[in-house]
């Protein structure tokens, strides 16, 4: 495994209008770690994902992933070198069945050229049914294996946030970025969810950074946590240390004033 | 155009429904590209009439002014068309969906003006001739081995048509069934999901507005074979229009709807031609777009997801 950080965050900077959405973050990512990114609303964490999956240009500053800068790079392209996120609002293609959901994740398709579809039939044959079975055993450890065929707007929400993770699993991910993965799911899905990533880290290494508000998952669940405020990270560091920052306790509750002077 | 002869006996000439099942043919060929694009892709092109005309006129201009074979001019100006789609879409795929509408059918109507202007290349609004020699010299040895009479003279050409329907119909349902067709679909439903699992969603967009192009070319040059001159009025974007009632009535995101909804809209189209009412020409040409407009509003109320579209997959407003 190489060296170093897996995701190195300088400088980044989105502005919408007159509102500085992303106002010069920068932070680090260490290889196989649970790290969240918190925050009070508006503070930036989803314009920041954004920027790291190339879904949004930032005005300056670098986004290093796996020793190699992305900054410019388009989604598909980011995704497709292991750093995958995953929607706030789930994005499960609804007219599609939760079985084509994953098979649309599938990398090295070559049945999804179409200079390949009728001139090398067996080739994406073969990868077909290789994309099934791996996509059939996802499914089955997530306990959707029996919605398989189903249309993909069937399953309940917390069902769907499921899906999208067992997805974007597909796309063989070494850094994933969950925003929100908690939201709108009850607690024994949740819970459910939460047992999946430690186990991805621990047999596959996969990284994970996500953006989440509950707080007993964050402190519980991740062995790192960045806060951002108003478009910066105001804090860095282990849960424990970060729980009782000062800086972070102003930033989610407002800053104390001075009782003005008589 | 035909005279609107107000006569009923000409329902009952076979030369009347050979010229039927070939506009059929040709409009459903037409069809089956832009059902690649609206019902698999979800990328609005109002401008397959534009790709029609190209393959015409690219195969004409090949024949007639630059002395290419017949049968090198066919793959020539299917590529011409390929090669508009790439041009086009290139810039016009990262729009938005609306602002990529209008741009497909400004370039439609800019195709048909300069067909119409360009006299030197097109003929202008005199038309073009004599590209159909060599399909003249098969269809007679066609009509001659399979014994017609002199007045079906037109049946060959509804033989190649109708193949040719059957062949783009296969390659396009097998590319639908495929992994690449199901790209396109997810594409459809949401392109930044797709991008998020690491697919160029603009790569088969663009993808997918090139083989519409390719197939449009196709039923171009049919047509031209079919009316033997070429001139712009035969490219007016009530053409697209008219593919886009079929597309509806048949079902989006369906194949065999594309071919359901071309016959019926056709059969209604031309059936109505000599319909015998105390109406005007001018009038009785209206009514047969009323019909095909009552018979849209049916299917919508009806049925909206088109006669053999599916509600799971509904593409417009689902």
């Amino acid at each position: 495994m190489a060296e170093g950080p897996i995701l190195t965050v300088e400088d980044v900077y989105v502005r919408f209008g007159g509102v500085h959405a992303v106002d010069g973050a920068g932070f680090q990512v260490q290889r196989g770690s649970v790290t969240a990114l918190i925050g009070p609303n508006g503070a930036g964490k989803t314009t920041l994902f954004k920027v790291l999956t190339g879904f949004q240009r930032s005005e300056r500053g670098h986004v290093i992933y796996d020793g190699a800068r992305v900054t410019r790079r388009g989604p598909h392209a980011i995704a497709a070198r292991g750093m995958v996120r995953t929607f706030q609002l789930t994005k499960t293609l609804a007219a599609l069945t939760v079985l084509e959901n994953m098979l649309i994740a599938a990398q090295r398709h070559p049945g999804e050229r179409l200079t390949t579809v009728f001139a090398r039939p067996r080739a994406w044959r073969r990868r077909e049914s290789e994309a099934c079975a791996q996509a059939l055993e996802l499914l089955d450890t997530f306990g959707l294996a029996d919605k398989a065929g189903d249309h993909a707007g069937t399953p309940s929400g917390g069902q769907r946030k499921l899906l999208e993770l067992a997805r974007a699993l597909m796309v063989e991910p070494r850094l994933l970025l969950l925003d929100e993965p908690m939201a709108g799911v009850n607690p024994s899905l949740g819970r459910r969810l939460l047992e999946h990533m430690e186990r991805l880290r621990v047999e596959q290494g996969v990284t994970f950074l996500f953006i989440e508000h509950d707080m007993e998952v964050v402190m519980n669940h991740s062995d790192r946590v960045i806060v951002m405020a108003d478009g910066r990270v105001i804090a860095d560091g282990e849960p424990q240390a970060v729980r009782a920052d000062r800086r972070v306790i102003d930033a989610y509750l407002g800053t104390r004033r001075e009782e003005p002077a008589a | 155009m035909t005279t609107l002869a107000v006569s009923l006996s000409a329902f009952g000439r076979p030369e009347f429904w050979i010229g039927v099942g070939i506009l059929v043919a040709i409009y459903a060929i037409l069809t089956l590209g832009l059902q690649l694009n609206i019902g698999y892709t979800g990328i609005y092109n109002f401008g397959q009439v534009g790709f029609m005309a190209i393959g015409a006129y690219a195969m004409a201009i090949l024949v007639v002014e630059a002395g290419w074979s017949f049968w090198l001019a066919l793959p020539g100006a299917t590529l011409v068309a390929v090669a508009f789609a790439v041009l086009l879409g290139l810039p016009t795929l990262r729009l938005r969906t609306h602002y990529f509408a209008i741009a497909t059918i400004a370039f439609a109507e800019i195709v048909r003006y300069v067909a119409q202007n360009a006299d030197g290349l097109t003929g202008g609004s005199q038309g073009m001739l004599g590209f159909e020699i060599t399909w003249q010299t098969i269809a007679a040895s066609l009509q001659d081995q399979l014994g017609l009479a002199p007045q079906l003279s037109l049946v060959p050409l509804l033989i190649v048509a109708w193949v040719t329907l059957a062949v783009l119909f296969a390659v396009l349902l097998a590319l639908g069934r495929s992994p690449w067709g199901r790209m396109l679909r997810a594409v459809r439903e949401d392109e930044d999901a797709v991008r998020a699992l690491g697919k160029n969603a603009y790569a088969y967009k663009l993808q997918s507005f090139a083989v519409a192009g390719a197939v449009g070319a196709v039923s171009g040059y049919l047509l031209a074979l079919y009316l033997s001159f070429l001139s712009p009025e035969a490219f007016l974007a009530s053409v697209t229009f008219i593919s886009f009632a079929m597309l509806i009535v048949g079902g989006l995101g369906s194949f065999p709807g594309v071919v359901l909804g071309a016959v019926i809209v056709q059969v209604v189209l031309e059936g109505t031609r000599y319909l015998q009412l105390p109406l005007t020409d001018f009038q009785v040409a209206s009514l047969r777009y009323i019909l095909i407009g009552l018979i849209l509003i049916l299917v919508m109320a009806l049925r909206p997801q088109g006669i053999l579209g599916r509600r799971e997959e509904m593409v417009l407003g689902g």
